[in-house]
């Protein structure tokens, strides 16, 4: 039961990062249907750029992440207008400029910051929370709170602006979206902007629990890529749920079997979900598209 | 006047052919160099696989190294545990690549476009945990050493020994060569002509009497068997099977290898392989500084090249022989 429970705070914490990801990768898919598959790199990009903050620069942790998600929307703004808006229509080369990406900058990682990773010591996680037998570190609900407070943020901002309601509009029917005067370019920047601040958070709050290295992106993007799917297509709550379901059964799932095989119970239970609701849990049936 | 789309003249065909056979000639001094050149075969059959459905149906396959390496194991077990003979182990290898990806297929193709490539990732990567935790089975990741090269082969004139060099050179030039004549059949087929309607538009396709879905599944079937028997004659020719011969990296190698070959033309994949298979080698001693041009250099591609090199190859010949209106037709084919 004690361990049951340590798994279930583990996986929500972990969760909490994929949904971080999995947002990003849902809004940009939304509005206009391109898979950023360098989206894990922006992660890292985190990661890397938190060290430099906090570390080197400012020693304030909190105002370290806000900076690196500010750099990181501005990355994702450049990303959008250099790459990916001019591939909206090829799908292979999306993949082959992430992959061009993914190379540039996890080697570009290597050559700013060498080889080894790094470890970026925050106070937080020095400290622990102790419940009953168990303890935690404090980054560990500093993580989840991060992220629950980056999910009610994304709400407000999508149902409570007028910029984030255009956002919804471009994303349900893009054609109607401009007819009324919304600017596409723009909201496809925003969306980036948006996807790179959430990414940067991530890769900044996992950083100190873990190493900072290139690959740092690899996994969180796979499960995040996992989640939308799991969620359903374009999807908001889809992503949230299936993050979180994710991260939680992964954890709890090292229980029951050996860690070599905890991928595999993800990827069975997404194909055993789309075997039964092709269009993923939130998902809306399109007809005709399944 | 403007070449058939997807015509290769009988000529083209043999001097492809009589090439494909000769290079051992012109390499027979660099058993280095007929390395190289069989483990490009063997990727381009895999290749030619992935293309059928990736360059000519339109469906992106992140997971297809997973299909390979089921020929690859199927193969190799019946191998080297002496159930079989190379033919009949070849056979068998390929089939239960056909039948996974049958399999596989089943839930992958309920899924469109990007959800689709999700989806055979994870297939992927599920073939992958099996190869690399099933100790018992493939040898785990310490891999499955010790597997026989197939007998010689008496064509009555002379003898073939794969075990050596030149003659498993010839083997594999002789499987790339029919699966590359199958893929020429298959495109100019009714069946390709479906497919190519499938990928400019589904729902036209269906509306005219296609049906959609067991048109995927076959060539989803057909391209998992064909990448099994790549993976089977690539761990026939390595002599042994390892796990990371068919993990994520190799997936993406293979997609590159198709997108940035040509996607949907008969030579660009063989293209890719040579290219993709040759330039590692070359990039091996890379420091990280190159891997960082080697990365912009496929964004300049994904940018500027929209068919991939055999696109941009093709462009600048008709662009030359035809002018500029006749380069603008030479297109997907």
């Amino acid at each position: 039961m004690t361990a049951l429970f340590e798994q279930i705070v583990n996986g929500t914490m972990m969760g909490a990062i994929y949904v971080l990801v999995a947002l990003g990768l849902v809004l940009v898919f939304g509005v206009m249907e391109v898979l950023n598959f360098a989206h894990g790199v922006l992660f890292m990009t985190g990661g890397y750029l938190c060290d430099v903050f906090f570390a080197r620069l400012t020693g304030n942790y909190p105002l370290a992440v806000a900076l690196t998600m500010i750099a990181l929307a501005i990355a994702g703004m450049a990303l959008e207008r250099g790459v990916f808006r001019r591939l909206r229509v090829n799908v292979p080369m999306q993949i082959v400029a992430s992959l061009g990406l993914i190379l540039m900058v996890e080697n570009g990682a290597v050559l700013l910051f060498g080889p080894s990773a790094l470890q970026l010591t925050v106070p937080t996680v020095r400290s622990l929370v102790r419940l009953g037998d168990l303890s935690f570190t404090v980054q560990h609900f500093v993580v989840i709170a991060a992220a629950a407070a980056a999910i009610v943020a994304l709400y407000a901002f999508l149902h409570r602006t007028r910029l984030g309601t255009a956002l919804r509009a471009t994303s349900q029917n893009a054609e109607a979206a401009r007819v009324i005067g919304i600017d596409a370019n723009r909201i496809y920047r925003l969306a980036f902007a948006i996807a790179g601040a959430l990414a940067g958070l991530g890769g900044a709050l996992i950083g100190p629990l873990f190493l900072i290295f290139p690959q740092m992106g690899d996994l969180p993007l796979l499960k995040g890529l996992t989640a939308i799917v799991l969620g359903g297509m374009g999807s908001i709550p889809g992503a949230i749920v299936g993050g979180f379901a994710i991260g939680i059964i992964e954890a709890v799932s090292t229980l029951f079997i050996t860690t070599d095989y905890r991928d595999l119970m993800v990827f069975a239970l997404l194909i055993a979900i789309l075997l039964v609701r092709p269009w993923g849990l939130f998902g809306v049936r399109v007809r005709g598209d399944i | 006047m403007r070449p058939r789309a997807g015509a290769v003249p009988l000529a083209t065909g043999i001097l492809f052919a009589a090439a494909v056979y000769l290079s051992p000639v012109l390499f027979a001094g660099s058993p280095y160099v007929l390395f190289l050149l069989t483990q490009t075969l063997c990727f381009a059959i895999i290749a030619i696989g992935l293309n059928l459905l990736l360059g000519y149906t339109g469906l992106v396959s992140l997971g297809h190294m997973g299909f390979a390496g089921i020929g690859a194991y199927v193969t190799a077990l019946l191998m080297k545990y002496g159930m079989a003979s190379f033919v009949p182990a070849l056979a068998a290898g390929t089939l239960a690549a056909g039948i996974v990806g049958i399999l596989a297929g089943m839930p992958c193709l309920r899924l469109r476009s990007h959800f689709f490539i999700i989806v055979t990732l994870a297939v992927g990567m599920m073939l992958f945990l099996f190869f690399n935790n099933l100790d018992w089975l493939t040898g785990g990741a310490a891999g499955l050493p010790g597997v026989p090269r197939p007998r010689p082969f008496d064509l009555g004139f002379t003898l073939v020994d794969p075990r050596r060099p030149v003659g498993f050179y010839l083997l594999a030039a002789t499987l790339f060569l029919v699966v590359f004549v199958f893929q020429y059949a298959l495109v100019r087929s009714d069946f390709g002509r479906s497919l190519a309607a499938i990928r400019q538009d589904e729902t036209l396709a269906a509306s005219r009497g296609v049906d959609v879905f067991a048109h995927k599944l076959t060539v989803f079937a057909l391209s998992a068997a064909i990448a099994g028997l790549g993976g089977a004659l690539q761990v026939l020719f390595l002599r042994a099977a390892a796990p990371q011969s068919f993990g994520f990296a190799e997936d993406i190698n293979l997609v590159l290898i198709v997108i940035v070959g040509g996607a949907g033309s008969l030579f660009g994949p063989c293209l890719g392989a040579l290219l993709f298979v040759a330039l590692p080698e070359a990039l091996r001693i890379a420091d990280v500084f190159r891997m960082v041009l080697f990365g912009a250099a496929l964004l300049a591609l994904a940018l500027f090249a929209p068919r991939g090199l055999w696109g941009l190859a093709v462009a600048a010949i008709g662009k030359l022989r035809f002018g500029k209106s006749a380069a603008a037709h030479v297109g997907h084919s």
